[in-house]
């Protein structure tokens, strides 16, 4: 059981990186940099329970807030940019994010062993679940809290007259700006709520593995953040968790009997997906259907 | 000589070595930016093809114990060959107007060819040979390696080729037309796909040579090096301008310098913030690149 508790904790923690990615993408920017973010995130967050003895709640929302005014730092240069110099300009923050913690040491004694970030050997000794008795499937159902907590707001937001601007800026920024809408607001604001989100799951990330380091924290889970919107389909918040479980769930574990093999099968899925459904597995005209035969059993 | 002589001996020295190695971030930046210029696509897959192409040479040198300069055109074919396939997996037959389709099939790519050299290999790193790796020159008070001199005057060579086969052949003519325009291009009954291909064909052979320089110069070849070489390609490509060949091969030696002489001052692991540093003062100050024209094409 504690194996698809394992699981469980593992596809909430990347669906909440996706979401941050997908917020970000719907503005029509293609962010590299939530998996710095994630990374602010997960330090400050382990740093906070562990060197200053915080509660596990308000340790993830000040390292989410703090992660949100990164991003909004970041935002105002970098969004000047667009297309593939944003791409660059992001995975060049990210990158410059991972570095910062391999080189970051601040240890306290504690006891008789010293706990903290140390430099290359990473984090260790987060261990705020264990010690406070909390189960596997009690960190399970708290990650999935969050998880339902973000995606409702999220779902709320696409549906209301703020998603109609992200995607109105998504979609043609000339047009957007054309009708009064301040771009360089629009696109802030998103990565703010981007970098929120990704610290958030930074937060719980950091606490549910117990050691971090920042190897975690490199190019590879950059492109996996947005990879889960492009592959799910930016149509809805379903389409990043759908992604998720085909990514972590599918190609991952169900794939783990193929051994070597799973990890060559990996990328070539992800292209033939992409060649298949270029608008992602999820897109617009898969939510119709459903609707449709929703509509159909409602009548 | 002086004593300040002496302290400022090294940190040049240090900025020579990173120059020269930097050409082979100026081949990877070149391919970035020529791709981008006529197909206005980014190619993530182009430094790990790269690499990948260099693995494959390795035959040539394990099995027919081929002399360097032979594996370094081995490189170079194969390298060719990759690119092709990329193209026809990532790019062919995605629409043109999806750009997050093919960023994200090229990232898979990515995956593909880094997963495909390390089933291969068994992720084990291997040796890659050199040529000149035991020559030294001495110019007083500075010395020169000679596998360095070496990369450099290859990489010289490479884009002497480059720049030919598109300023004086007709091929060229195509490319860049393609580049300029595409559907007068195509009026001009320019193959477009034919171009793209081409353009990917080439590209993967100067990658295939950086990819056999990046091995020839570290002594070995290991799939880690796809990543970092990615990143150091994006950042040159974006420092000299997009779609600028000049401004690849400024940024190129530029970025190599700099990150040598702050390998020398503050260590190798803080080396990559400051050209991320660098690379963040220009988007700021000159968002267009070193050599790129100001336009609101992306």
């Amino acid at each position: 059981m504690d194996f698809y508790y394992g699981m469980a904790q593992l596809i909430g923690v990347h669906t909440l990186l996706g979401l941050s990615a997908y917020v970000v993408l719907l503005t029509g920017q293609v962010s590299m940099a939530q998996a710095g973010f994630f990374a602010i995130g997960a330090y400050l967050g382990g740093m906070l329970t562990v060197l200053a003895g915080w509660h596990i709640v308000p340790a993830m929302l000040l390292a989410a807030a703090a992660s949100a005014v990164v991003a909004t730092i970041v935002g105002f240069p970098a969004l000047r940019v667009k297309g593939l110099m944003l791409v660059v300009a992001t995975l060049a923050f990210g990158e410059a994010v991972r570095i910062f913690w391999f080189n970051f040491d601040y240890q306290i004694a504690k006891g008789n062993i010293q706990v903290g970030p140390l430099g290359g050997e990473g984090f260790k000794q987060i261990r705020y679940f264990p010690e406070n008795g909390w189960s596997t499937g009690e960190v399970a159902i708290f990650i999935w809290v969050w998880v339902v907590i973000v995606m409702a707001a999220i779902w709320w937001m696409d549906r209301s007259r703020v998603g109609s601007v992200l995607r109105a800026v998504g979609e043609d920024e000339l047009a957007a700006q054309s009708v009064g809408i301040n771009l360089t607001a629009v696109k802030v604001s998103a990565m703010t709520i981007g970098g929120f989100i990704a610290g958030l799951g930074g937060g719980i990330y950091a606490h549910y593995t117990t050691h971090i380091e920042h190897l975690n924290f490199g190019v590879i889970l950059a492109t996996f953040a947005i990879a889960y919107p492009i592959l799910g389909g930016l149509s809805s918040v379903i389409g990043v968790l759908i992604a998720v479980i085909f990514i972590q769930g599918f190609l991952v574990e169900v794939l783990r009997f193929m051994g070597d093999w799973r990890n060559l099968l990996f990328g070539a899925l992800i292209v033939l997906a992409m060649n298949v459904r270029p608008d992602g597995l999820f897109d617009a005209r898969a939510t119709r259907t459903i609707r449709r035969l929703f509509g159909r059993q409602d009548a | 000589m002086s004593d300040f002589w002496w302290e400022v001996i090294d940190p040049i020295q240090s900025v020579l070595d990173g120059m020269m190695f930097g050409s082979i971030y100026a081949l990877i930046g070149i391919g970035f930016t020529l791709i981008f210029g006529v197909m206005h696509k980014i190619n993530l897959a182009y430094a790990a093809a790269s690499i990948g192409g260099a693995y494959a040479s390795l035959a040539a040198f394990q099995v027919l114990d081929a002399p360097a300069i032979v594996v370094f055109l081995c490189a170079a074919a194969a390298s060719g060959v990759i690119g092709y396939l990329v193209y026809i997996c990532c790019f062919r037959f995605i629409p043109t107007a999806m750009p997050l389709a093919t960023l994200m099939s090229s990232v898979g790519m990515l995956i593909l060819i880094d997963e495909v050299v390390v089933h291969a290999t068994a992720g084990m790193p291997e040796p890659y040979p050199a040529m000149f790796d035991d020559v030294m020159i001495d110019l007083e008070p500075f010395w020169i390696r000679g596998d360095l001199l070496m990369i450099f005057a290859l990489s010289v060579i490479a884009m002497g080729i480059l720049l030919y086969i598109l300023y004086r052949t007709r091929l060229g003519i195509a490319t860049r037309a393609v580049a300029q325009q595409p559907s007068a291009a195509q009026l001009c009954g320019i193959g477009q796909q034919n171009t793209n291909a081409v353009t990917f064909i080439i590209t993967g052979a100067l990658g295939g040579l950086a990819g056999a320089m990046v091995g020839a110069s570290v002594g070995i070849l290991s799939p880690l090096l796809a990543l970092p070489l990615t990143v150091k390609g994006l950042i040159v490509t974006v420092i000299g301008g997009l779609g600028s060949i000049p401004g690849a091969i400024v940024a190129g030696l530029l970025v190599g310098g700099f990150e040598n002489v702050f390998q020398y001052f503050r260590g190798v692991t803080e080396r990559d913030i400051y050209v991320m540093l660098l690379l963040f003062v220009f988007l700021t100050f000159r968002p267009q690149g070193l050599f790129g024209r100001i336009s609101s094409r992306d």
